[in-house]
């Protein structure tokens, strides 16, 4: 693991590594050596004890947040250039400083044009240290060329004896060739303009970017960014209107505060933003080590909501074959969608999505959720989805049982209504003319007649009759009307052994609940009087979420629930269970 | 006798119309539908309203809330409510307010004139109207050591005439025996049937659907 890792860092990473010790071995070189005052005062540093504090907070920080985002962000280069502003950021002070030896001032002057591309760099960078569009790519490339070309150009061509701006290093240039002060100048001008034209662009970016973000740390990184473009873009602009530097000069010395506390800002938030990074990271680490170990199916987005410190995180997986998605319990849900400070992950495995994370942008870069989201885990999210998935169906399964169920209620109920308005009207007439023709027979003397006609009105009352029977077992009318409680009472009516009935349920189901209810109750005193019960006893009863039924009987021999009662009360995701003499069934009723 | 009539199916309304017009009883109004045979009821103060228990919009118990309100409103209207369902929750339901005036009857037994008019002298005459299927349906209810299956075949015979709503001379006349004898058979079937209500009231005929109804 560890080998694997120090692999993948690879040379790369050993070459930062002796580029931040280098930079490093330089800052702390210039703030130990580097003298604090001067007469008149060469470096900003030196102009007062202030300046010198800010001077030299500014760059520690600088390094420091480096260090901390080459040791969190491994990958990404914002490490080294934030290491290496630190570094340049110090130059100036070499510059001036008379007593060192000329080819360090020299040194340190060619080094210095790089301090505005490196700081409008990170800027655009922080703080994932990714540049994500071609714009800001070709800006910080361009920012670069132009500062090589300047400082190139200086080297050979500046000799500081005939600048007539010269305040800081008047003597040393080890490099020069053949003295071209013209060059230089327009040189410097080019310099001058291009990083004004550059930090106005990069703050743009940025503006455009903070409309674009969540709270958080993220939003923190560019405000601080933008104050370090602006102060740039100032200063670049003051020396354009007034090539004499001076840092006696109060709004030279206002401008280079200004620099120096937006670059311990940006530093600061820098820092920051690794130490969430790291946090949030090994957050997810143990989250991961914890999914592999044992997932828990379902708990996934309690888990990722807890690491992440984002009570809103969204878990979807994708359901096989169609656009929906579901969350960890098999319900539907919407697809996660980005925006207003969010953003959704995609988690892949196998070259297939098999989840979405919808997160907040604040605290995590989602690239990072995905690749911190290990092999491991992977498997435990795939077994989450797969364990979705089966649930979904199950909901699915559940739905177009409780409609099957109640699509043969609703004939049911029609058929009855049919019988009662159509069959058994057209029979009650007919033994209205029969009884008619009765009469008319007696009163003409035919004894004959009306004594087959009576017979024939007594087959129409039994034929009255089992229409009646037949019509109340296909659709119990008083259920429907009046309620579970009166539909017992007249199945106890009927029943063929006694039954008692204690009926504490008093309101009102939905029509398949109550459906379900009377044909088991029916069922259980039929099989009941079958095993030769004397008596049943039917108990009814209704809490908040469920509807208790009990049947007790003292058949001989163990009862069995029929197969369409089960079917019925699985129907509505209730159970049916039976102990010797006792039939007990649960219905949730919510 | 001044009678309304609703029933939505025309062939039974028609029967029950003609019936009625052979046994000279004055039908005042015909209506299909429980809003018109409120408005009926109000307007021509019948005797008796013969309602059917299932009429529009719903199909479902219509007739017998009309039913309730007509009594609750017109004290001096009787109701005889026709159906096709052995419910005995619905004819309780119907007596249980004011059992005084009220019948419930199967739609096949009015169509024998001599119980159409029966019924309806009855229940102007302040009684109630109990189908026998009904009692029969109750008196065959299974118990738990009955007390019905101690009374003799006699004392059984008047508490099922005491069930569909007959009055003690009503009960003599049919039985072919003296109402003081009819009365000797109520107070000892009460007795055995521990029926705290007075023998003689007319709520009676509550007491007793309602202890058959109960259960064991």
């Amino acid at each position: 693991m560890k080998a694997a890792a120090f692999a993948g860092v690879g040379r790369a990473g050993v070459l930062r590594l002796v580029a931040c010790l280098l930079a490093l071995a330089a800052g702390i070189t210039t703030v130990l050596l580097v003298p604090n005052s001067a007469k008149p005062p060469t470096t900003y540093g030196s102009a007062s004890g202030l300046a010198w504090a800010a001077d030299v907070l500014a760059g520690a920080s600088l390094l420091a947040a480096g260090l901390a985002l080459t040791i969190v962000r491994r990958r990404a280069w914002i490490g080294i250039v934030a290491v290496l502003a630190g570094a340049v950021w110090f130059a100036p002070d070499w510059v001036g400083w008379e007593e060192a030896a000329p080819l360090l001032r020299s040194a340190a002057m060619v080094v210095g044009p790089f301090l505005a591309p490196l700081l409008l760099h990170l800027v655009l960078a922080a703080p994932t240290g990714r540049l994500d569009s071609r714009a800001a790519r070709a800006l910080v490339a361009t920012l670069y060329v132009v500062a090589a070309v300047v400082s190139i150009g200086e080297a050979l061509l500046r000799d500081p004896f005939l600048d007539r701006y010269c305040w800081s290093n008047c003597t040393d240039n080890v490099f020069l060739v053949r003295p071209d002060q013209e060059v230089v100048r327009w040189l410097q001008t080019g310099y001058l303009l291009a990083v004004v034209a550059g930090a106005m662009a990069v703050g743009a970016l940025v503006v455009w970017r903070l409309a674009n973000t969540g709270r958080g740390v993220r939003q923190v990184v560019l405000l601080a960014g933008l104050g370090v473009a602006a102060s740039v873009a100032f200063s670049a602009g003051a020396l354009l209107l007034d090539r004499a530097e001076n840092p006696s000069v109060t709004s030279f010395a206002a401008l280079f505060f200004a620099r120096a506390a937006a670059t311990t800002a940006l530093a600061s938030a820098l820092g920051w933003a690794a130490y969430v990074a790291w946090r949030t990271r090994s957050a997810v680490a143990r989250l991961t080590v914890d999914l592999a170990e044992a997932p828990a199916p379902g708990s996934l987005r309690a888990s990722l909501a807890a690491s992440l410190g984002d009570p809103d995180v969204e878990v979807a997986y994708p359901l096989n074959g169609s656009r929906r998605f579901i969350d960890g319990a098999g319900e539907a849900v919407a697809q996660p969608t980005g925006g207003q400070g969010r953003v959704v992950t995609p988690i892949v495995r196998d070259g297939r999505e098999i989840a979405l994370v919808g997160h907040s942008r604040g605290d995590l870069a989602a690239e990072e959720l995905a690749r911190e989201i290990g092999a491991g885990a992977r498997l435990a999210v795939e077994n989450e989805r797969l364990q979705a998935e089966v649930l979904a169906q199950l909901h699915d399964l559940q739905g177009s049982r409780a409609r099957i169920v109640e699509a043969g209620d609703t004939a049911r109920r029609r058929l009855e209504r049919d019988l009662h308005d159509g069959a058994q009207q057209r029979l009650l007439a007919l033994t209205y003319d029969l009884r008619l023709a009765r009469t008319a027979a007696q009163s003409e003397g035919d004894e004959g007649l009306a004594l087959t006609l009576e017979g024939t009105v007594d087959e129409a009352h039994t034929a009255l009759e089992e229409l009646r029977e037949l019509a109340h077992g296909i659709y119990p009318t008083i259920l429907g009307e009046a309620g579970l409680g009166p539909a017992l009472r007249g199945l106890a009516d009927r029943a063929a052994i006694p039954v008692e009935l204690i009926d504490h349920s008093a309101k009102r189901h939905s029509s398949p609940v109550e459906t379900a209810v009377y044909i088991l109750v029916d069922d259980a005193v039929a099989e009941a009087a079958r095993r030769h019960a004397t008596h049943a006893l039917v108990r009814v009863r209704s809490d908040r979420s469920r509807l208790l039924v009990e049947v007790e009987d003292d058949g001989a021999v163990a009862g069995s629930v029929s197969q369409h009662v089960r079917d019925r009360v699985g129907a509505l995701g209730g159970r049916v269970e039976r102990v010797g003499g006792l039939f007990r069934s649960e219905i949730p009723c919510a | 006798m001044r009678v309304v009539v609703a029933e939505d199916t025309m062939l039974t309304r028609e029967g029950i119309v003609r019936l009625l017009g052979e046994a000279k009883v004055e039908v005042v109004a015909e209506v299909e539908d429980a809003e018109a045979l409120m408005r009926q009821v109000r307007l021509e103060r019948p005797d008796v309203a013969v309602v059917d228990i299932r009429m529009p919009p719903t199909h479902t118990d219509e007739g017998l809330l009309a039913a309730q309100q007509i009594r609750r409103e017109l004290p001096g209207v009787g109701v005889l409510l026709l159906s096709h369902y052995v419910e005995p929750s619905y004819a309780l339901r119907l007596l249980e307010e004011r059992p005084e005036k009220v019948g419930y009857l199967l739609k096949e037994r009015v169509f024998d004139i001599a119980i159409l008019i029966d019924a309806l002298r009855r229940i102007t005459d302040g009684e109630s109207v109990v189908d026998p299927t009904i009692v029969f349906r109750l008196l065959g209810r299974k118990r738990r050591d009955d007390p019905v299956d101690g009374l003799t075949p006699r004392e059984r015979e008047v508490l099922a005439l005491v069930a569909e709503g007959l009055s003690n001379a009503a009960i003599a006349a049919r039985l072919f025996v003296t109402a003081r004898t009819v009365e000797a058979h109520v107070k000892q079937v009460f007795l055995k049937l521990r029926l705290d209500a007075n023998p003689e009231s007319h709520r009676r005929v509550l007491a007793v659907l309602a202890y058959l109804g109960a259960g064991p």
